[in-house]
């Protein structure tokens, strides 16, 4: 347990180190002059001089690596020059905007995935299964901003039951006192249900588009487990007990089917992370991903790079913590 | 060819009771048109493909209106006879773009899968055959690529390489050269085992012969297979990378930018100037997604 930990933790570390060589290549090194990119087309060539001496990048190209992880790591991720403020600064205020809708989203992908799974398994009806694939490969196939824009032409200007692309809130709507920044929690905390309802129903649209890739992701691979293991012995065994089918299937076939997903979890974040960007950007939702498609227009490019070394991190962390879990929830996978 | 050799074979099996059966290739087309009779998901999704090249090949010729001609006199104009997908903000007309970005997509996702196929191959089989500190040295890069998720990687290259459509297609090779050389590694890894390699081997083949005339064709069904799902990855990539301003540029008429152009105006009652690009996305990508998911299911039985 010991050893394999070490390994998953070390392989781990090297895809963080070579990714972060990669986006050092692509962010650092290729883009022409990073001196102009900061002061704008009118700097004087003497303060361009002055502005690479003084960001380090007449030293050698390991040195400027080291300077830029280190500062990196220690919180420094630059200055965005079109907000006037750090990036870090930045990325905290856009953060719980991000995680709240990414949460709902999560949350409607995953209900909507074992509710479909299950109705299309169990009981193997033609329509109903062939309707869930269809789903899940439309889905699947779906540009997000692209349904994005479709639904909101059809629920917001069409039939105006659902609020337009005005951010978390109504603008007659106060903010909750922040606790979590969660609009959703922080409003029931407080017991304001009016702000809560008015959250929820800003949430609706948006989680649903950024969520629909995630969905249909998710529920092709339960609908998958789910047949595998209801041919598994064990639910023959099971059944012959005497126990009735929903039972066995509930009970059953239905945790089993479960334990796979979870590999899926580092794919769902990076379809939710990507997502983001180009999600928010409809829905004007003042998130991370919003702030990275405005950044990137803007080209203020401190705030883009900010954003695809953390995705790295946060995708290389979640994929050692996955398999660490799978490790010790399914002992089948320490034989192999 | 060998792409649709094990269908063929299977209809020959069958038919084998019948007596002996002529093989020419118009026999052959009509097995494959039957065989497409009984498959109505393979049989759309191909026919939608069908569809989409010949729009994006035939449309600019039949369909001659200019993609790039500005008439701020009919701007914004709905669907109509002479505008039959409107008109957007200048007053170009939208089915002469849909046609132009049609070629874009199909050309772009055209060269992203055979450019990222060559590339990820060549690493796959060198490293799942040879093996060793090669071996390591490779997949060690291709975890680096795939510790990013895929959309963010092609992102950051276009942002270090700098904007447009070329870019934006070296950005989305990179992320999916890892798609190939992985699956490739593997299947050669349960190859290499094979009698028949070893025989091969034996017989005093070299290793580049044996890689290219003995390994690879085993993996022909697996490429194409994986060709398809690349493809449709690929043109979603590239249209999302247009929608946030690091694609294809202003006047270009790519679905992405389209979409993002079409943006502001769906809200005020504009709604055809996102729509068609979209739905346009939507078809290609769902016909490859169709055709990958029943090929898959064709030649790895396994997988069903």
């Amino acid at each position: 347990m010991i050893r394999f930990m070490g390994v998953k933790l070390a392989s781990g570390l090297a895809a963080i180190f070579g990714a972060s060589i990669l986006a050092f290549i692509f962010l650092r090194i290729v883009p022409g002059n990073p001196a102009r990119l900061i002061l704008g087309p009118l700097a004087t060539q003497q303060a361009i001089d002055a502005q690479i001496t003084t960001m380090g990048l007449r030293e050698p190209i390991y040195a400027q690596y080291l300077n830029y992880m280190g500062g990196f790591l220690r919180g420094n991720w630059g200055f965005s020059y079109s907000a006037g403020q750090p990036v870090t600064t930045q990325v905290a205020n856009r953060l719980p905007a991000t995680v709240e809708l990414a949460l709902y989203a999560f949350l409607f992908a995953f209900i909507a995935a074992v509710v479909l799974a299950v109705l299309s398994t169990y009981r193997r009806r033609a329509i109903i299964d062939g309707t869930v694939r269809g789903l899940a490969i439309i889905g699947l196939s779906m540009p997000p901003f692209w349904f994005g824009i479709l639904v909101l032409m059809l629920f917001f200007s069409y039939f105006g039951i659902l609020p337009g692309p005005e951010g978390r809130l109504s603008p007659t709507t106060a903010a909750p006192d922040a606790v979590t920044h969660l609009y959703t929690v922080d409003a029931l905390l407080h017991g304001q249900f009016a702000t809560f309802l008015d959250a929820v129903w800003h949430l609706i649209l948006p989680a649903i588009t950024l969520g629909l890739a995630p969905f249909a992701f998710l529920v092709r691979l339960l609908r998958a487990n789910l047949l595998d293991v209801s041919h598994e012995a064990f639910i023959v065994v099971v059944r012959s007990k005497g126990i009735g089918r929903l039972w066995a299937f509930a009970r059953h076939a239905l945790p089993n089917a479960f334990l796979p997903t979870l590999t899926a979890a580092g794919l769902i974040l990076a379809q939710l992370l990507s997502g983001s960007v180009l999600v928010e950007k409809v829905f004007n939702w003042p998130g991370i991903g919003a702030l990275v498609s405005d950044s990137i227009v803007r080209q203020d490019y401190a705030v883009v790079q900010a954003f695809i070394l953390l995705s790295a991190f946060c995708f290389v962390v979640v994929n050692i913590i996955v398999d660490l879990l799978y490790h010790v929830i399914d002992p089948r996978v320490r034989v192999s | 060819m060998a792409s649709s050799a094990e269908p063929r074979q299977a209809a020959s099996q069958r038919s084998a009771g019948n007596g002996p059966r002529r093989d020419t290739p118009i026999t052959r087309i009509g097995r494959g048109l039957a065989y497409l009779w009984h498959d109505p998901v393979l049989a759309s999704g191909l026919a939608l493909g069908a569809l989409l090249v010949v729009v994006a090949a035939l449309g600019p010729l039949v369909w001659t209106a200019s993609p790039f001609a500005i008439d701020v006199g009919s701007s914004l104009q709905p669907p109509s006879l002479t505008h039959p997908m409107g008109t957007d903000s200048v007053g170009r007309d939208l089915l002469a773009r849909f046609d132009q970005g049609a070629r874009i997509s199909l050309a772009t996702g055209a060269i992203v899968v055979v450019v990222s196929a060559l590339i990820g191959g060549a690493i796959g089989i060198t490293a799942g055959y040879l093996g060793g500190w090669l071996d390591i040295l490779l997949m060690r890069m291709i975890d680096a690529i795939l510790a990013f998720p895929p959309l963010v990687l092609a992102m950051a290259v276009t942002v270090g390489l700098g904007v447009g459509v070329t870019t934006s297609a070296i950005g989305i090779i990179l992320t999916a050269v890892p798609f190939y050389a992985r699956l490739l590694r593997s299947d050669v890894i349960r190859l290499k085992a094979l009698p028949l390699i070893e025989a091969t081997a034996a017989l005093g083949a070299t290793r580049t012969r044996i890689m290219l005339r003995h390994i690879l064709p085993h993996l022909v069904s697996t490429l194409l297979i994986q060709a398809a799902s690349v493809f449709g990855y690929a043109i979603l990539s590239l249209a999302a990378l247009g929608f946030v301003g690091l694609g294809a540029q202003v006047p270009t008429p790519e679905w992405g930018t389209m979409i993002t152009n079409g943006l502001q105006y769906a809200l005020t009652g504009q709604w055809w100037i996102a729509l068609f690009p979209g739905l346009g996305l939507l078809l290609a990508v769902t016909a490859t997604s169709q055709i990958a998911d029943r090929g898959r299911d064709i030649f790895d039985p396994r997988s069903r």
